[in-house]
């Protein structure tokens, strides 16, 4: 009995469990941002500059027509980089805000374009916040839920505030590798719901203080 | 015999419960961990905390690591010829990884067979089929969208999410059939008498005989079936023949003396419905099997990408096999079990097919509808 039940559990674990653990990453992303402040110290919104890995940068350009092989100016690349926008919009651009702790929405990017250099194609964006804010603690984290896309800052300088008022205080945690949590995960608790929010422990995440 | 059939029914009847249970319990597990993962939108609940190990975070950095090593080795396959073996050895690893990650085809495989009273054997071709076609279809996607038309991506992945959809519609209309078959035979297990069943076991020897011949006369399977065999041509009737002819001594050989006679090896619908599952799941192709052609495409090795996408179609069919065998088997012994308790065991045995059928056909809109995620379509 024992036995059917354990062999029942392993054929579902194996069949429904993986489906927690959505995919694995296709899409590798270094990403740099600037927090975008205005004069009165409100926080605007978030400036991204996303470059894709050779393999999806490749993808993306399939089909795109240029004068000069391999050379992609500015303008050939307009409608892919608005077919990159109007896309992410569906995963709320993978940027989520929270100003003390109150979730916060973002408009339409702005001022998007794509560049190619160095075989990668690198998207850059403004994505505005709904109502400029200013939090004593502002909190965006950058990662995407399903794990489709690996998220990762650049070595130097990943995130910068522009404009902040002076007494604002930047903190940038990485996205934990998870070898220190791994003993704690065994099968048991990956299938009894831990893990629900999958992508989340490969969050990049920023905080400001402003006291 | 010496039980009286009161006790073997609440025996059985706590088995079938036991079993429903613990499906519904991981079905709903399953889905909420999709829902809640797929509702990124409001924000992530940061008092959750993330972790990642065990056998699921080893999967995920094994395939990350062969995933990313393919574009480096197809560029190097540019100039060295030799790193075309580099990238078909990856490429089965990859396969091998990322079936045993996610996706829906292994659940839908596995359901259906569980559902459909098929064998180990079969549970290995079907897997190996929808593999293939799987492979198939990126490789005609990329060949006919990039290499002949040069499509965009963006439309190449219009081409994917159409298909993508056609796909789960697919795999929830073979669910809705397999719960309408398997709900009639669930019903009537239900209220069939249970001392007729029983003495029907101790008569014919193994009860699963005993099960099909409710199904054959209800249903008229067995036109379906001759159907199939058409279809399939010698091979099929190689099985028959053989079954017909050295059925029990064939059953002492092998030791699974409950095994049901090879006439019904292919279950109720034949090969015709196992086509069904062919191409319910095949037809989606992977997306990272779409990357690596359009990018080998881009290197102009795209027979390079061809043939790592067959290869690590292999891979991936090795694994979805090994599932469905051990899916298969876990039925097996449920019936093994099950069998001595008489009536209930028809009853817990129609009900765990019941039950199988109703995860394909939930798999099937869930997919459909987007409360289940598949891996995402490369769109933007």
């Amino acid at each position: 009995m024992r036995c059917l039940l354990g062999l029942l559990w392993l054929a579902g674990a194996l069949a429904f469990g993986a489906n927690t653990a959505q995919a694995h990453p296709h899409v590798w992303i270094t990403a740099t941002s600037e927090l975008i402040y205005a004069p009165d110290g409100a926080i605007t919104g978030v400036r991204h500059a996303w470059t894709f890995d050779d393999m999806f940068s490749t993808y993306a350009l399939q089909g795109i027509e240029t004068k000069t092989k391999g050379v992609y100016s500015r303008e050939e690349l307009g409608s892919l980089a608005q077919t990159n926008v109007e896309s992410l919009k569906e995963f709320g651009f993978f940027t989520f805000a929270r100003a003390d702790g109150k979730k916060e929405k973002f408009q339409e990017p702005t001022d998007y374009y794509l560049e190619y250099k160095d075989a990668a194609l690198t998207l850059h964006f403004i994505l505005p916040l709904k109502t400029p804010v200013k939090p004593k603690e502002l909190a965006v984290e950058v990662f995407d839920p399903a794990f489709f896309i690996d998220f990762k800052f650049a070595d130097k300088n990943p995130v910068k505030l522009v404009g902040a008022p002076a007494t604002c205080q930047m903190k940038f945690q990485r996205p934990n590798d998870g070898t220190a949590n791994a003993q704690k995960l065994g099968e048991q608790n990956f299938l009894s719901g831990e893990n629900s929010n999958f992508g989340m422990m490969f969050a990049n995440k920023i905080t400001v203080e402003c006291p | 015999m010496s039980v009286s059939p009161g006790s073997r029914q609440t025996l059985a009847h706590g088995l079938a419960v036991c079993a429903t249970a613990a499906m519904a319990i991981l079905l709903l597990d399953a889905a909420t961990h999709v829902l809640l993962a797929q509702t990124p939108f409001g924000g992530p609940r940061p008092s959750a905390e993330p972790q990642v190990g065990g056998i699921v975070g080893w999967l995920l950095s094994k395939q990350s690591e062969f995933y990313r090593e393919m574009s480096s080795t197809i560029r190097a396959a540019k100039s060295d010829g030799s790193a075309v073996w580099t990238l078909l050895g990856i490429s089965f690893a990859y396969g091998i990884f990322h079936a045993a990650g996610p996706g829906h085809g292994k659940a839908v495989i596995s359901s259906y067979l569980v559902a459909n009273q098929e064998t180990a054997r079969r549970g290995i071709v079907l897997s190996f089929a929808s593999a293939l076609m799987q492979s198939l279809v990126a490789v005609v996607i990329v060949g006919i969208c990039a290499w002949l038309l040069n499509a965009t991506a963006k439309t190449m992945c219009g081409a994917e999410k159409a298909i993508e959809i056609v796909s789960y519609a697919l795999i929830a209309a073979f669910g809705a059939r397999l719960v309408w078959t398997k709900g009639g035979g669930f019903i009537r297990a239900l209220q069939a008498p249970r001392p007729v069943p029983a003495m029907a076991f101790a008569a014919a020897g193994h009860h699963d005989h005993a099960g099909h011949g409710h199904d054959h006369h209800d249903h008229g399977h067995a036109h379906v079936q001759e159907h199939a065999h058409v279809v399939h041509g010698d091979h099929e009737h190689r099985h028959d023949d053989h079954g017909h002819d050295h059925g029990h001594v064939h059953d002492e050989h092998c030791g699974h003396s409950h095994g049901p006679a090879p006439s019904e090896l292919a279950g109720p619908g034949g090969w015709q419905r196992g086509l069904g599952a062919i191409l319910a799941v095949g037809i989606r192709p992977c997306s990272g099997a779409i990357l690596v052609l359009v990018f080998a495409l881009a290197q102009g090795l795209f027979w390079a990408g061809i043939a790592a996408t067959f290869v690590m179609g292999l891979g991936t069919a090795i694994t979805v096999a090994t599932i469905a065998v051990v899916a298969v088997s876990a039925k097996d012994l449920a019936r093994r079990l099950s069998g001595t308790k008489e009536g209930g065991g028809a009853l817990f045995m129609r009900g765990v097919e019941f039950g199988a059928a109703g995860l394909v056909l939930l798999f099937g809109v869930g997919l459909l509808f987007g409360y289940l995620a598949a891996e995402r379509v490369t769109c933007f």
